[in-house]
């Protein structure tokens, strides 16, 4: 099953390359086509101790951790298998059931207005309700930053809610996070009323498949 | 040694191939290398045919070959004279010595007069202004393109001018937008030219690095629907992920030494700074705050880390590479949030972006002091010659890559594909 999964993955690379080449200039050739978010590739010499679940590996199952873990600087991307791991490896996405619970921030902030406590309410009872199901916050910033501080800042955005949601019951291992910077504006235009749309954290529900 | 070898390949991705000795001088061209002896037989030839031909300044006549001195005062563009070439070769010199902050003048005003001729060959000569002015270097370029001929030209005159190391055929990365919710990265000679798509995926990807020689890309790739810092081979187009954690995986720096890679990793719980090899192994987090860190630059001994940390407004932070306390760069003289920094291959200085919409270029010694103000942009980045940057303007709703001479504040736009380019990396 995986290694027909790999197999197909690998001709979908194939023919993205394929029907892309020809734009501008003679595209570089041999080109490695990424592993897609159930691909097999893992970062070489990489500790037992660093790998997270994350969007690029399928982890075999390790114990809980014994020891405390540190939530002083956020809540952690642990290792530990479990039920979401697959859902957030290959997954139908639903972006249209937790859209009115998009989230707004201040300018240049990641801290949670009170205002959106009920948005969020509403998403932690809905995972509470749906334990098959997992999240993707999508954290998203306006244009007055640069690119890099973005990246940050966007993820921090998405970090914050997630931890939030935490507070309120909600699984760690039911919530995963992105940032796209400001490359993804909910709303175009160079005025207030733009940017304060597009501060925002987006919330997309993974389904299993 | 035949011409050819000196031609990048067409579709060349790898900057290397932009690296290889693009000037040859006429006597070394003129040769058939069979023996030893004809080549020494030559190499007198030659030389009798350049001592004649050349009247060379004594070194260091040159009024301006000073080193770079960043500060408040502007200094002033040099007027220089151009005559005697056409075509491309003409306008890649005219450009290159702009970018230098060269002015171009009438032969009667210039300070310098460059001279010469171009068949197949670019014959060039550079000699002080003013009635008599002495040459200071004549030579014949004859390896590679007209354009190649002409950038290897400008760099000779850098030298004698400027007193910087050559930069006119290294190679740049950048992003290009190519719809609302792609974009793909690209690497073109420093001027825009012959740029090549380096990544297909059909998604979002930024944030790119070189690794010394511009031997490997690393960069973000979206391509996941997640993030994942790419290392990418530019020769053969082998990609590997180098960290793929949960959480953030962004913004790679390749140390000056090509053996670490500095890059903010969210697994933790908070956007920190952490370093692991140049394969993605030994990874260490450097900071563990809750205030997210951003945008990592090296110092050209690859033993200390500049980097950013949104705390209450953005400010400039150095680390050491194996850890320890961070300490605040100073920056006298401004306030708002400061951004992207990027540290001189000198070592000097660490240039950045101050500001929130819109942006401006900011210099400060690496050891903190008082900032100089440069020109609007953001996201800047230096040349190999520690004076030229590349940077991004947002010109109406998009982005487009400039060139600025630092001393003098000169702006210079690079050739432009369509659309939005932005986040600039060069090849050093």
């Amino acid at each position: 099953m995986k290694t027909s999964c790999l197999v197909s993955l690998f001709f979908v690379g194939a023919a993205l390359t394929l029907g892309t080449a020809g734009c501008i200039h003679k595209p570089n050739t041999g080109i490695t086509p990424l592993p897609d978010s159930n691909g097999s590739r893992t970062p070489p010499s990489r500790g037992p101790e660093n790998v997270g679940p994350g969007p690029g590996t399928t982890l075999p199952p390790t114990p809980p951790p014994t020891t405390s873990v540190d939530t002083s600087n956020g809540i952690p991307f642990d290792s530990n298998a479990n039920q979401w791991t697959k859902v957030i490896a290959d997954h139908n996405e639903d972006k249209d059931t937790l859209k009115s619970d998009t989230v707004y921030f201040d300018f240049d902030s990641a801290t949670i207005k009170k205002i959106e406590d009920k948005k969020l309410e509403h998403v932690a009872a809905y995972l509470k309700a749906h334990q098959a199901d997992a999240l993707r916050v999508e954290g998203n910033c306006d244009e007055r930053g640069t690119e890099k501080y973005n990246l940050s800042l966007g993820d921090k955005r998405a970090l914050a809610v997630r931890e939030y949601l935490v507070t309120l019951g909600v699984d760690a291992h039911q919530v995963v996070t992105v940032s796209y910077g400001a490359a993804k504006p909910a709303a175009e235009g160079h005025s207030e009323s733009a940017w304060s749309k597009n501060r925002r954290d987006d919330f997309v529900l993974l389904l299993p498949k | 040694m035949t011409n050819s070898q000196f031609i990048p390949a067409q579709g060349c991705s790898s900057p290397l191939c932009a690296f290889a000795p693009l000037r040859l001088c006429v006597e070394l061209s003129f040769l058939s290398v069979k023996s030893v002896k004809s080549v020494v037989q030559h190499l007198f030839f030659s030389l009798a045919l350049l001592a004649a031909s050349t009247l060379t300044a004594p070194a260091g006549t040159s009024q301006d070959n000073t080193p770079i001195v960043i500060s408040n005062s502007v200094t002033k563009l040099i007027p220089v004279s151009v005559t005697g070439f056409t075509g491309e070769a003409d306008s890649v010199l005219k450009f290159d010595l702009s970018v230098l902050g060269l002015e171009l003048t009438a032969p009667d005003q210039a300070q310098y007069l460059i001279t010469g001729t171009q068949d197949t060959r670019l014959a060039g000569r550079l000699q002080q202004g003013g009635p008599g002015g002495a040459t200071i270097f004549a030579r014949i370029y004859s390896s590679g393109t007209p354009r190649s001929q002409a950038h290897a030209f400008a760099d000779d005159i850098a030298k004698e001018i400027r007193g910087t190391a050559p930069i006119f055929h290294t190679r740049i990365a950048f992003c290009h937008k190519m719809s609302a919710s792609v974009t793909e990265l690209f690497a073109s000679d420093f001027d825009g030219h012959d740029a090549v798509q380096m990544t297909h995926d059909s998604s979002l990807v930024g944030t790119p690095s070189w690794s010394p020689g511009g031997r490997e890309l690393f960069y973000t790739s979206w391509k996941t629907s997640f993030t994942q810092i790419i290392k990418h081979d530019a020769a053969s187009g082998q990609r590997s992920v180098l960290a793929g954690y949960g959480g953030g995986n962004y913004s790679p720096a390749v140390s000056p030494d090509g053996s670490k890679v500095a890059m903010i990793l969210s697994k933790g719980g908070s956007p920190n700074l952490y370093v692991s090899d140049s394969s993605g192994g030994n990874l260490l987090q450097l900071t563990r705050e809750r205030d997210d860190a951003s945008s990592p630059t090296w110092s050209p001994d690859s033993r200390e880390i500049c980097y950013v940390v949104r705390s209450g407004r953005a400010g400039l932070r150095k680390i050491s590479v194996s850890g320890g306390t961070s300490v605040a760069l100073r920056t006298g003289g401004i306030s708002g949030d400061l951004t992207s920094p990027d540290w001189s291959p000198d070592g000097k200085s660490i240039i950045f972006t101050a500001g929130s919409g819109s942006f401006t270029l900011w210099v400060v010694p690496a050891a903190g002091g008082e900032a100089i103000q440069l020109v609007a942009g953001e996201d800047p980045c230096w040349a190999p010659n520690s004076r030229t940057v590349i940077f991004t303007r947002r010109v109406n709703n998009n982005k487009v890559l400039s060139l600025l001479d630092v001393p003098t504040k000169h702006v210079k736009d690079v050739i432009q594909i369509s659309g939005s380019c932005s986040q600039p990396a060069w090849a050093r």
